[in-house]
């Protein structure tokens, strides 16, 4: 499938997550789009898988605690905090936590699946007006397994000189050269595009194979979905 | 008339001391220039000033003239520059944009508005000259650093530009990738300007060598006047610093025995490896890109844990990756030395004057060259003295003096009892004994390596 139509569906996938308010909708879309991430190589996808599954456990284990419904079934009663108020868990609230986490969730795997799956280049190349702007996010969406060979490659080189990182401050230790080394490498990569005539006048494209049926079909379902989850779900 | 002319240029960065300094100098069409001298002595910044990114991307003060194709770099940007100059840079990490193998070759042919129906052609013919056709479907970030080096050095080729401008073109590339690179810039008969630290590859294609320190001109003349200056006045950058030396019999201090390694399922990187190194011993590992010498180099520094076979080390091992210069950690250079010997900045200082960085210590590593930043991790990895020293690439970036001076310090730190293993393109270290790992490649693109000695 063509990388715009992919992109469409998967945008559709993330607004549908948003729009909808039933519980077995978000959870279905959500296990539809963690198979579709599964098919990236397992060393790739891990950081966003983890990223992923991490923030919708946050948020279903945390919400039910900072936030209050008056109703449902009352199923804990736990002591009242200052500032958050009554520790309770009522049905309610796992409903909401529940739906919330699997909207997040989902969210964050249909841009896994956009970041580890699509050809960013030629969503680029079909961006026509937009070109400079789909570059760069396109670049910002590499920066993610970039940041993560850079902390590799970081730790390593710590390790290597019998250093040893612990607990969470030690890994803290790295966020700056971390940003300093992403700050240079952007530099570096600007100088570079600029060096190949990025930004002139009269550009051209090369010639990209056109639209399958199934390009047109993942376009209507697309389409299809949003509107599914706007009327129905 | 020449294609470029430099007159009388000098060059700061913003709050920097000087990089160039009154440089002239005119470059014919179709003539290949080796642009040699130390790290830091400003031949980056002269291809920089050629391609017209000093001073438009970099700012600082210029003064003095750089015509390139009939147009003045002051006036025209390096974008309009672009297609008639084309660069390769140090790095090739930083300089892929695309994703695909072959739209990144295709970028530079996209912006110069090249007619579409010739972009997959030339895209194809760019790959072919480099050995890197196998690659053209290939996402960019799953390359190794040699595969890359290629992937742009064909981005550059694609342009067929009149002046190429090479900052260290072929320092990730083994002996065979790097004779193919040259052989297709020579078949170019386009004007090229080579800086690289391995000299006796540039000097064979050179037909001029331009010999750049403390940002001057000390010699501009052709190929074989420049090897009898080399000779009399910088004997180090002439003659390789290679040297027999006797095989150590100390204790073991690596062994390493039958381990296997695989990134990927069904394709083994290493395959039943057996290594053993003695103290007082240096061995280098060598072989083609792929082959597997940085994965065996991290295995046997502990870190990477092999999918089979054992790795024992007697002692500790300290390990200097590829590229170190991008992984520093501290706000100053002596602080990154100190940090191995519990922030122990008289030890650290010792250490960065062995390396010749005593000047820096109070500079951010991120300041300073690539050559420099190399040695500096050097001074930060060896400053504890491990028993077993792994050094992947250590020469890359570093001029023939250094180079040389780092071999000496090799053998002087071996014969001290302790084990080195070196993993490196580059020939020109001493070694006891050089092991060759290589990779074979079937129809399928599925890799099998093997070890022989």
């Amino acid at each position: 499938m063509s990388p715009g139509p992919a992109a469409a569906l998967l945008a559709a996938a993330g607004i549908t997550a948003l729009l909808t308010e039933r519980l077995w909708a978000v959870a279905t879309l959500t296990v539809i789009l963690l198979a579709v991430c599964l098919r990236a190589p397992a060393e790739r996808r891990s950081v966003y898988l983890f990223g992923a599954l991490t923030t919708g456990l946050g948020v279903l284990v945390l919400s039910p605690f900072l936030w209050s419904a008056p109703d449902g079934t009352l199923l804990w009663e736990g002591p009242v905090v200052p500032v958050l108020g009554p520790l309770d868990i009522t049905t309610t609230e796992l409903f909401e936590a529940a739906l919330n986490a699997f909207r997040l969730t989902a969210l964050a795997l249909a841009f896994a699946a956009y970041a580890l799956l699509l050809d960013h280049d030629r969503l680029v190349a079909a961006a026509g007006a937009a070109r400079r702007s789909a570059l760069a996010v396109a670049l910002a969406t590499r920066l993610v397994p970039s940041l993560e060979r850079d902390a590799v490659g970081l730790a390593e080189s710590v390790r290597g000189r019998g250093v040893q990182l612990e607990g969470v401050r030690g890994y803290a230790t790295l966020l700056s050269p971390l940003l300093a080394g992403s700050l240079e490498r952007a530099t570096n990569l600007a100088e570079a595009m600029e060096a190949r005539g990025f930004g002139r006048a009269g550009t051209t494209r090369a010639p990209r194979p056109p639209w399958s049926w199934r390009d047109r079909l993942a376009v209507v379902a697309a389409g299809l979905l949003v509107v599914v989850a706007v009327l129905w779900l | 008339m020449a294609l470029a002319s430099v007159a009388d240029l000098s060059f700061s960065y913003p709050a920097a001391p000087p990089a160039l300094a009154g440089i002239s100098l005119e470059l014919e069409r179709g003539e290949i220039v080796a642009l040699l001298g130390p790290s830091g002595s400003g031949k980056s910044t002269l291809l920089r000033a050629l391609s017209g990114l000093v001073p438009h991307f970099h700012g600082g003060r210029f003064s003095g003239r750089v015509v390139v194709a009939g147009l003045d770099t002051r006036a025209a940007r390096p974008a309009e520059l672009a297609g008639t100059v084309a660069t390769v840079f140090q790095d090739p990490e930083d300089q892929v944009v695309m994703t695909i193998v072959a739209n990144e070759v295709a970028f530079g042919l996209e912006n110069l508005g090249t007619p579409p129906a010739e972009i997959w052609p030339r895209v194809e013919r760019a790959l072919a000259s480099v050995d890197a056709l196998h690659l053209w479907g290939r996402k960019t970030i799953e390359l190794s650093g040699g595969e890359l080096q290629r992937v742009c050095l064909a981005s550059a080729l694609a342009l067929e530009p009149r002046l190429l401008l090479l900052d260290e073109p072929t320092s990730q590339l083994d002996a065979e990738a790097a004779a193919l690179f040259f052989a297709a810039v020579e078949e170019l008969g386009t004007a090229v300007v080579l800086s690289e630290h391995r000299v006796p590859r540039a000097l064979e294609l050179a037909t001029r060598v331009v010999f750049v320190d403390g940002g001057r001109v000390v010699l501009d003349a052709p190929a074989r006047e420049a090897r009898e200056w080399l000779a009399a006045e910088r004997p180090g950058w002439s003659e390789p610093c290679v040297s027999e030396t006797q095989a150590s019999s100390g204790e073991v201090a690596l062994s390493i025995s039958r381990v296997s390694f695989a990134y990927r399922e069904a394709l083994p990187v290493l395959d039943g490896v057996d290594l053993e190194v003695r103290r007082g011993e240096i061995v280098v590992l060598e072989g083609p890109n792929g082959s597997g010498k940085t994965t065996l180099a991290r295995i046997a520094a502990g870190l990477l844990a092999p999918q089979a076979g054992r790795v024992e080390v007697s002692g500790r091992a300290g390990y200097l990756a590829q590229d170190p210069g991008r992984y520093l950690v501290k706000e100053r250079a002596i602080e990154e030395v100190a940090l191995a010997v519990n922030r122990d900045e008289q030890r650290a200082g010792a250490a960065l004057e062995r390396v010749g960085l005593a000047w820096a210590a109070h500079r951010h590593p991120r300041d300073l060259s690539s050559g420099e930043r190399e040695r500096l991790a050097l001074a930060a990895v060896a400053v504890a003295e491990p028993d077993v020293l792994i050094l992947d690439e250590p020469t890359r970036g570093v001029d023939p003096e250094r180079k040389a001076a780092l071999g000496s310090w090799l053998e002087e730190y071996a014969a001290s009892g302790k084990a080195v293993v070196v993993a490196t393109h580059d020939r020109d270290l001493p070694a006891h004994r050089r092991i060759g790992l290589c990779v074979s490649e079937t129809q399928a693109a599925r890799r099998e390596a093997r070890v022989g000695v």
